[in-house]
């Protein structure tokens, strides 16, 4: 055979083959949707034919959710608390004895030009008694003893107050200032009785720690949860597909697709993620439900998490713990498949 | 229908070649068989043509296709034209014969009822009509190869290979599933068939391929016999199916 002879023999052979590969290409692309209707079909048979491994992952996928869930209520609950009880302390300006409604209202302006002022709340002498007959309204000896000449005398001595509250209970600097230095604070302040927030900075400096370590250990802690959770079910889904890998290797040798190998397990996955999801979701709402009175009498605030569960953002919650499952779930079987798809 | 050219390959490590400048060419509706002993080269060869391997050097080209044309996205497509039998049968052990079956049409993407027609004609044809809703790990040896033969038929490849497709039976199952490879055959499709049994394949005087050291030592192409031990032999007349019009032939010497 001439060299002419071999390379048209050579291009007469790649005309042909493309053409086969072609036709090839073709037909696999015409069954797209009909393929797609098997997977699921194979991946829903397959979820009850494995059913031992299929519980074992919907079960450390349940888990997993549920540790998620705690861990995002509990920062959630914390921060609320912290902030909650940040938002108790005020601090609370002592003013002579019948200080003008007038004087405290100057007072009040002078003080609100702080920025770190968050609200400012004025007594007089008069409002002071007002809410101390109010809290001893059930007291019948204080009540009988408090006759014209006692009344006079308790207003008399009774100081007007301020209760301040503030954006950032750390920087109390520039109060401070104001009332030490301001020409109208100096005149109508009580010398005998200083304001709180020297008594209360202590109990400031760990609430406002709490509220800190709550915040960012909460987002730690979630971030590492959902590592660990992602490791565990990837780890599981793993080993069930570890001892299914012969199957993928027959499928690719009797001229399976990827998509086609691969799709029965992710709807596998999937399944587990769904019922995981619904599982997680069901014990989650009841265990909170169960849990969040003995929290209240803690004192711990579970408002906002009781308000979403009350409210229709229910659905969406459940819907968060079922996505969540199906990524999860289909990521970690996705991986696993590729490591021994790729093999053969 | 498969056409080896010098065709070479050297697993990485090793010293030797797994097969060295093999040239072989069968054509349509050919019965052959490929023996040798371990490490011959025979699953090398296979492999190549399902392309689980590629050659060092050569050419193969597989029903008018260049396999050097074959690149990784062809793959399935291209195995779906091949029909493969395996020694360990490769059923899918989560999916009953039925299925194990159909599944060789669902990945050519068949209809339902194109499936529905097909594969009970397929599980007559291997008498296996009534285990169909079995599972694999349900029934014997002998019947899990012929749900494999069935799988790999259903699709009417024009090319079947089977590599040692007896090798876990006994004698009885192996000469059923050779009669099954034969009828196959006299359908029109050509086989290559690789074993160590030197019953099926003296019984059935095809040709047979020798393989040594990863060489072809000998191709006979009728009337093909082969002794394990690889000496010049004397066919022995009781072993022998004599068919009219054919000549026995008194001696044969496998080339060294």
């Amino acid at each position: 055979m001439t060299k002419e002879e071999k390379a048209l023999k050579e291009k007469k052979l790649k005309k042909v083959s493309k053409k086969g590969l072609r036709t090839m290409q073709k037909n696999r692309n015409r069954h797209i949707i009909r393929e797609k209707a098997r997977v699921v079909k194979y991946g829903t048979k397959g979820f009850g034919r494995n059913i031992w491994l299929s519980t074992a992952a919907t079960v450390v996928m349940a888990i997993t959710l549920i540790i998620l869930f705690v861990t995002v209520v509990a920062s959630v609950i914390l921060t609320n608390t912290a902030e909650m009880m940040k938002d108790k302390i005020d601090i609370t300006i002592y003013f002579k004895p019948n200080t003008s409604a007038e004087i405290l209202e100057d007072l009040s302006n002078t003080i609100k030009a702080d920025p770190n002022i968050k609200s400012v709340e004025t007594s007089t002498s008069k409002d002071e008694y007002a809410k101390f007959l109010e809290e001893n309204a059930s007291s019948d000896e204080i009540i009988n003893i408090l006759d014209d000449d006692m009344t006079k005398m308790m207003i008399d001595k009774m100081q007007a107050t301020m209760r301040v509250k503030v954006y950032d209970v750390d920087n109390l600097d520039s109060i401070k200032q104001i009332v030490e230095e301001d020409k109208l604070f100096r005149a109508y302040t009580d010398k005998e009785k200083l304001p709180t927030y020297d008594v209360n900075r202590a109990e400031i400096a760990t609430i406002t720690s709490w509220a800190r370590i709550a915040r960012t250990g909460g987002i730690v802690l979630a971030v590492v949860f959902l590592v660990i959770s992602i490791l565990i079910i990837f780890s599981t889904i793993r080993m069930a597909i570890f001892s299914r890998r012969e199957e993928i290797y027959m499928m690719k040798l009797v001229g399976a697709d990827k998509g086609f190998i691969r799709g029965p397990f992710l709807v596998e996955a999937e399944i587990c993620g769904i019922i995981a999801g619904v599982v997680a979701g069901v014990i989650s709402y009841f265990g909170f439900k169960f849990i969040s009175p003995k929290l209240i009498n803690y004192g711990i605030d579970v408002s906002s998490i009781n308000n979403v569960l009350d409210s229709n953002q229910l659905i969406i919650v459940f819907l968060i713990f079922i996505l969540a499952g199906i990524v999860i779930g289909r990521v970690s079987a996705r991986l696993a498949v590729s490591k021994y798809l790729h093999k053969t | 229908m498969i056409l080896l050219d010098s065709v070479s390959k050297t697993y990485p490590g090793d010293t030797e070649p797994a097969l060295d400048s093999v040239s072989l060419h069968i054509e349509p509706n050919e019965f052959v068989f490929l023996v040798g002993k371990s490490g011959a080269g025979k699953s090398t060869l296979m492999k190549m043509i399902t392309k689980e391997e590629s050659p060092d050097s050569g050419k193969i080209i597989i029903g008018g296709i260049d396999l050097d044309y074959v690149k990784k996205r062809h793959i399935p497509g291209y195995r779906r034209r091949l029909g493969v039998v395996f020694q360990d049968f490769k059923l899918l052990p989560r999916r009953t014969v039925y299925e194990n079956v159909a599944f060789a049409l669902e990945i050519a993407g068949m209809s339902g009822k194109e499936i529905r027609k097909t594969v009970p004609k397929v599980l007559e044809l291997v008498d296996l009509l009534d285990q169909a809703k079995k599972f694999p790990h349900q029934l014997s040896g002998g019947q899990q190869q012929r749900v494999s033969i069935a799988r790999s038929v259903a699709r009417q490849p024009k090319i079947l290979i089977a590599d040692e497709p007896t090798a876990n039976l006994d004698k009885l199952t192996t000469k059923e599933i050779i009669d099954l490879l034969k009828k196959i055959n006299d359908f029109g499709t050509t086989i290559l068939v690789t074993t160590h049994n030197e019953n099926v394949v003296n019984t059935l005087q095809k040709r047979v391929i020798t393989m040594k050291h990863g060489k072809i030592v000998d191709d006979q192409k009728n009337n093909g016999i082969y002794k394990l031990d690889e000496s010049p032999i004397e066919r022995p007349p009781a072993r022998v199916v004599q068919t009219p019009g054919h000549a026995l032939k008194t001696k044969r010497k496998l080339v060294q």
